[in-house]
């Protein structure tokens, strides 16, 4: 059994709202190995979300520590975490975020910009990853040219961009009708299947259903670990 | 992925919008350009009249700036002797300025009368015909608005009557006298009808008689660079004139003129202002229509500086071209009212409002280009600092 990645040790989140603190994170923890398919299904406002974001270094817990690949995210500093999740994190968002002026060439390419790649080698790159995602013949596209299951499978490309360590996907499938859904499903399978370590929040059943392994969460907590 | 090409991409998303706030940059600009031209552009031509025919200092009766007064000063003629024995000076002339007539087809045309002396003379230019001689007393040079009012070109006789009785219409002096040529005189008003004749011709007809004034003396140092000191020394050897040097008349302008210069400054300093503001607003609706886009490259890894970078170059392509339409509408208003403001009656002619230097497109569009960074500023501040989130939560809403 490979060691895990990810190691998440009884986070709290509290977020203050009309003077009050709501508690989004009550010690949830959690341990992803490496190659892993995980999902983690609840229903709204059970914290699931907001679990991904710590565990992807966009937000910081109230209390409790996330370790990626040995490194504590709480020890460093705003700009190691944004290179961080640059180098060593892909993310799925629900309403796909791409850059609407840009290319879906040019939106894969952009990390690896930033990354410092260069131009040939981020060109080579995108084109490899569209036409794993199946959208070779529409790298010249932009993103406002591309239906929603075409643009989030571009932005799944983007997430592999800079081959990150963990791919980490919230709702992929939430703006997407069934059909379009199926795809993505699959699209998340063959990743896997290719060594890809995946987190993927989802209140969806049948998405949930893909993953090795499925946690569910309640009020903040996770409930029971399914293997 | 170019910046600059991201940055005009993003711009053009609202391309109405972008075009606007452009035209109102262009604006700005044009009026800071304008503004930038119309403070040190006077005191510039001002200069350049002056020295247009390379004499660099004036000496005018005491108490008085050079043809600003009717005041005059004696012994004229023992003044220029001295000073053309001064081996620092190339040439000296002395100038006469009298209001005069001419007999034109059917009627007395007023005129404006230069009594010069050719061999030191800068007020004037030859278009036509011949220059007067030292001791030509029978010839006559026209400005061409004097031509057309007399009916006369070069080799015509005229006829100049000075110190015209208004009552019975008649001069105490006529001079039948020859037109040798016609001239453009530098400092004359546009349609200025004027005439010059050698000095004692100019003495009589101004005074009826031959009497050693003149308005003022034009000295030309040898060489440039030591017209300051040589002005110096004839303060001190003609302690009863004014000795003005170019220097020291532009500084005497620039201080009658200093109401004008405060006007350009607080215009440019507003129309700088309004495109800090217009650039500042436009750039912020845009961050804030992009905070989940921001947010995403934020989250996947993208670095503040290059959010801020971007938007700021976005700020610079908006002033870029605003400032390059500006240039363009700045130096086509600037001829528009330079040909309105230099009609007034009584500007040299040749004299500028707006005078487009180097220097003064240079300083406009530093200053436009450092603002518009500013005005970046804090649309890129907010980007930057845009709490990842919390605005992933409230966009999942």
């Amino acid at each position: 059994m490979s060691s895990s990645i990810l190691i998440a040790r009884n986070l709290h989140k509290d977020y203050p709202m009309n003077g009050a603190a709501v508690h989004a994170l009550r010690g949830a923890s959690l341990d992803v190995r490496a190659c892993e398919y995980v999902a983690i299904a609840g229903p709204s406002g059970s914290g699931k979300s907001t679990l991904l974001q710590l565990i992807g270094g966009i937000d910081a817990p109230s209390s409790g520590s996330v370790e990626l690949l040995g490194t504590r995210l709480d020890a460093l500093s705003d700009r190691e975490l944004t290179r961080l999740r640059l180098t060593r994190i892909g993310f799925v968002f629900q309403r796909f975020h791409l850059l609407p002026v840009l290319t879906a060439r040019e939106n894969v390419e952009l990390p690896m910009s930033e990354a410092g790649r260069g131009r040939r080698e981020r060109r080579d790159r995108a084109s490899e990853l569209l036409a794993y995602v199946g959208l070779g013949h529409r790298a010249d596209h932009r993103a406002t040219q591309l239906s929603g299951g075409e643009m989030q499978r571009v932005a799944i490309a983007r997430a592999l961009a800079n081959q990150p360590a963990l791919l980490l996907a919230d709702e992929p499938t939430g703006e997407l009708d069934a059909a379009t859904g199926m795809e993505i499903l699959s699209l998340f399978r063959r990743l896997n299947q290719d060594g890809t370590t995946l987190v993927v929040v989802t209140h969806d059943e049948q998405l949930a259903a893909e993953a090795g392994r499925v946690i569910h969460m309640l009020d903040g907590r996770i409930r029971e670990p399914r293997p | 992925m170019n910046d600059w090409i991201w940055s005009i991409k993003s711009l053009a998303r609202r391309r109405l919008r972008t075009v606007l706030a452009v035209l109102g940059i262009a604006i700005s600009a044009a009026m800071l350009l304008d503004m930038v031209m119309l403070s040190g552009g006077i005191e510039k031509s001002f200069a350049d009249l002056l020295t247009a025919k390379g004499y660099q200092i004036r000496l005018s009766p005491k108490g008085t700036l050079p043809f600003d007064t009717e005041a005059t000063l004696p012994a004229a003629e023992s003044i220029i002797r001295r000073l053309r024995q001064d081996p620092a000076i190339a040439a000296a002339g002395a100038v006469l300025g009298a209001s005069l007539y001419g007999r034109g087809r059917d009627s007395l045309v007023t005129l404006f009368g230069y009594g010069i002396q050719p061999e030191g003379q800068g007020l004037y230019w030859l278009q036509a015909g011949s220059d007067l001689a030292p001791s030509d007393t029978n010839g006559v040079l026209l400005s061409s608005a004097a031509a057309g009012l007399l009916g006369a070109g070069v080799g015509d006789t005229v006829r100049m009557v000075g110190r015209l009785d208004p009552q019975v219409m008649t001069g105490s002096v006529d001079r039948k006298l020859t037109v040798r040529g016609l001239v453009h005189w530098v400092y004359d008003y546009r349609g200025q009808p004027s005439v010059g004749t050698v000095l004692p011709v100019m003495q009589m007809l101004a005074y009826g008689h031959r009497e050693d004034r003149a308005s003022l003396i034009l000295v030309k140092a040898e060489r440039d660079g030591h017209a300051p000191a040589l002005a110096a020394t004839l303060r001190t050897r003609f302690p009863d004139l004014e000795v003005y040097s170019v220097a020291d008349l532009v500084a005497v302008f620039k201080q009658r003129l200093v109401y004008f210069r405060q006007l350009s400054y607080v215009l440019g300093t507003m129309s700088l202002i309004v495109s800090v503001l217009l650039i500042s607003t436009l750039l912020t609706i845009t961050v804030n229509e992009r905070l989940a886009e921001i947010v995403t490259l934020r989250a996947i890894g993208v670095a503040r500086s290059t959010i801020v970078r971007q938007v700021l170059i976005e700020s610079a392509v908006l002033t870029i071209v605003g400032g390059a339409t500006g240039l363009v509408l700045g130096l086509g208003t600037a001829r528009y009212l330079d040909s309105i403001l230099t009609s007034f009656p009584g500007l040299p002619a040749a004299f500028s409002f707006f005078v487009p230097r180097r220097e003064s497109v240079g300083t406009a569009a530093v200053v436009l280009l450092s603002a518009g960074c500013l005005a970046g500023l804090y649309p890129a501040w907010v980007a930057a600092r845009t709490p990842i989130a919390a605005t992933l939560r409230s966009e999942a809403t």
